[in-house]
């Protein structure tokens, strides 16, 4: 076909539904290593990912998705919030009366509710086995320190987004959760009483309340978790991908091999370029997609070094595809048997006993029946200061990017010994207190 | 922004960067300035000046609504009547621990959240509350209603006579 023709029967009116096809997805299905690249490369929604990415950071067994899974949930969270937020109203006296609406009237209303329901419990799960995972594999250490803190502010985040959810069914449990935690707030030295103000726009949990915590959660917050993970992603690939073990590195910082990638990456790329200009994608010649793979460090692979990586066309996006169909089914599969709790309407004036907050809090509920200040203040405050440090104290590059490496002995003791007891005391006040926060056995 | 290359209007001699070293010192203030300032605003915007919660003065009755002996727990106002004898007074039923309503026990006050204890003055006797209950001013209006002001805390024990 000569070039004339190919414009002809482009500019037909038939070519139309083609010719819109084309100018939405510039890259056809990829077949050839060159199409791979510019399809993950010129894709706005694939553009956040490498165009090649390591073997060590797809195996399931090291990162079990659970970062990924913690944003899918997200997503769940907002797509099903947003169609929460057509019924709901941030009112004392109608709160109530529409969880009913969204149990009885609304078409889905109770699947939808349950859906964000369940997919908050979850996600605040799934984001605390995400920090585990990255501390347990040294996944935090230079260069990739303050990918931690943000990491560690984004679990602050998800917390506070659930517990000012709680209150919005304005049920019995809403109300004395939020009476309970707000009240921790006061105990913070100096600023707790005006925090406490703040939060509630009252002395007590009332109206105020209920708007303040409804404009914080379908708005503040969410802002800010989402600005935060964008952050989290980019650092991800500026810090060079996933960690991984020294030896599994696929730069090498010798002089030779840098000097190599920087004499050879422009032509590479002029290559890429005179290839781009003919139509022949098939004809290219192999790896002229390294200098788009660029991100830091020597990671053109020219000549021959060893090459580990993969493209990410298709098995990063394959991977993706199947944690983001688990996640969903998971959630739904849980909506569809399960119903989210609703308890009776708020009364001010008998509060439930025992009053509890959610599981997560449970572990902080039960350090407060010890000591108001040391379990709810003192205890967290020290406990989120260690973990924002501990990127800055623990610098060592030994044990990254495997699972419990035996240089990393004692830190990798200390944090399960911290996240133990935190799980432990969650067991005991879900399962172990009863009236009056008094032991109970739960068999 | 050299206008005439004859005449710079920056020559590169030590007082021109002094100067400018000043200006942008001074934009950096203002603008750090500003944004605090900002932020601020923002934080006495978020601060409510008027509430719509209940007042905190208010009347509970006349003072022959409460027999000698009587504890009565008026949990929508969050304070508990106790009359002894002529003597009224009024004790908080907010549990100084967590912010729940306290109920009248026996032997006093009792949490229902994290069991905290109060003998039937407010002091702490058991659980993790930090310090006894408070009590409340009362007053007697001209009309014979009794008043009770959450604003004016008073010393335990401190009744008035009727």
């Amino acid at each position: 076909m000569s070039t004339q023709t190919v414009i002809r029967s482009q500019n037909s009116w038939l070519a139309l539904p083609q010719n819109i096809w084309r100018s939405v997805f510039r890259n056809p299905l990829p077949n050839s290593d060159y199409g791979r690249s510019s399809t993950s490369f010129s894709n706005f929604f694939l553009h956040i990912h490498p165009v090649k990415v390591h073997r060590h950071s797809l195996k399931a067994t090291y990162t079990w998705g659970l970062g990924l899974m913690a944003s899918f949930l997200f997503l769940i969270l907002v797509v099903t919030g947003i169609l929460l937020m057509f019924y709901y109203v941030p009112s004392t006296t109608q709160a109530y009366d529409r969880m009913l609406d969204l149990r009885g009237t609304v078409a889905f209303g109770i699947f939808l509710r349950n859906m964000h329901r369940w997919s908050a419990h979850a996600m605040v799960a799934v984001v605390f086995l995400h920090m585990c995972r990255v501390f347990l594999t040294g996944a935090y250490k230079p260069p990739r320190e303050f990918n931690w803190v943000i990491g560690v502010f984004l679990f602050l985040i998800t917390l506070f987004l659930s517990f000012t959810g709680y209150l919005l069914p304005w049920d019995q449990l809403a109300f004395w959760a939020i009476t309970v935690g707000t009240s921790i707030a006061g105990y913070a030295p100096f600023v707790g009483k005006d925090v406490r103000f703040l939060l509630l726009g009252d002395s007590t949990v009332g109206q105020e309340a209920l708007l303040r915590f409804y404009v914080l959660h379908v708005a503040v917050l969410p802002v800010v978790l989402t600005g935060l993970v964008t952050i989290h992603f980019w650092r991800i690939r500026k810090d060079g991908g996933l960690a991984k073990p020294e030896e599994e590195e696929t730069g090498t910082t010798s002089p030779a091999s840098v000097s190599g990638g920087l004499v050879e990456a422009p032509m590479t790329m002029a290559v890429a370029a005179g290839a781009a200009a003919s139509a022949g994608a098939a004809t290219l010649p192999k790896r002229s997609f390294g200098i788009q793979g660029l991100v830091r460090g020597p990671l053109v692979k020219v000549g021959s070094i060893e090459d580990r990586t993969l493209f990410s066309w298709p098995n990063l996006f394959q991977a993706e595809l199947l944690v983001f169909v688990i996640s969903v089914a998971a959630i739904l599969v849980v909506s569809l048997f399960f119903n989210a709790p609703l308890e009776e309407p708020v009364n001010v004036m008998h509060p439930p006993n025992p009053a509890k907050a959610p599981w997560y809090f449970l572990g902080l509920q039960e350090q407060v029946s010890y000591s108001a200040f040391w379990g709810g203040v003192g205890v967290p405050t020290i406990e989120v200061l260690l973990l924002l440090l501990v990127p800055y104290i623990d610098r060592k590059q030994v044990g990254v990017g495997k699972w419990f490496g035996r240089e990393r002995l004692l830190a990798n003791t200390l944090f399960m010994t911290f996240a133990v007891i935190n799980v432990v005391l969650v067991v005991i006040g879900t399962f172990f207190r009863g009236a009056n926060w008094e032991f109970v056995s739960p068999w | 922004m050299i206008k005439n290359p004859t005449k710079p209007t920056t020559d590169g001699s030590p007082e021109d960067m002094n100067r400018r070293r000043l200006l942008s010192w001074l934009s950096g203030v203002g603008l750090c300035g500003s944004a605090i300032i900002a932020a601020a605003s923002n934080l006495v915007f978020i601060k409510p000046r008027a509430t719509y919660g209940q007042p905190n003065r208010f009347a509970i009755g006349k003072p022959e609504d409460f027999p000698s002996g009587a504890r009565i727990s008026l949990d929508t106002r969050r304070v508990c009547i106790v009359r002894e004898g002529d003597k009224v007074g009024a004790i908080s039923t907010t549990c100084t621990h967590l912010g729940c309503i306290v109920g009248v026990s026996g032997t006093g006050f009792a949490c229902p959240c994290h069991g905290s204890h109060y003998d039937q003055d407010g002091f702490v006797t058991g659980g993790p509350a930090p310090r006894a209950l408070s009590w409340y001013q009362v007053t007697l209006a001209p009309n014979g209603d009794l008043y009770v002001d959450k604003d004016n805390e008073v010393e335990a024990g401190t009744y008035l006579k009727v």
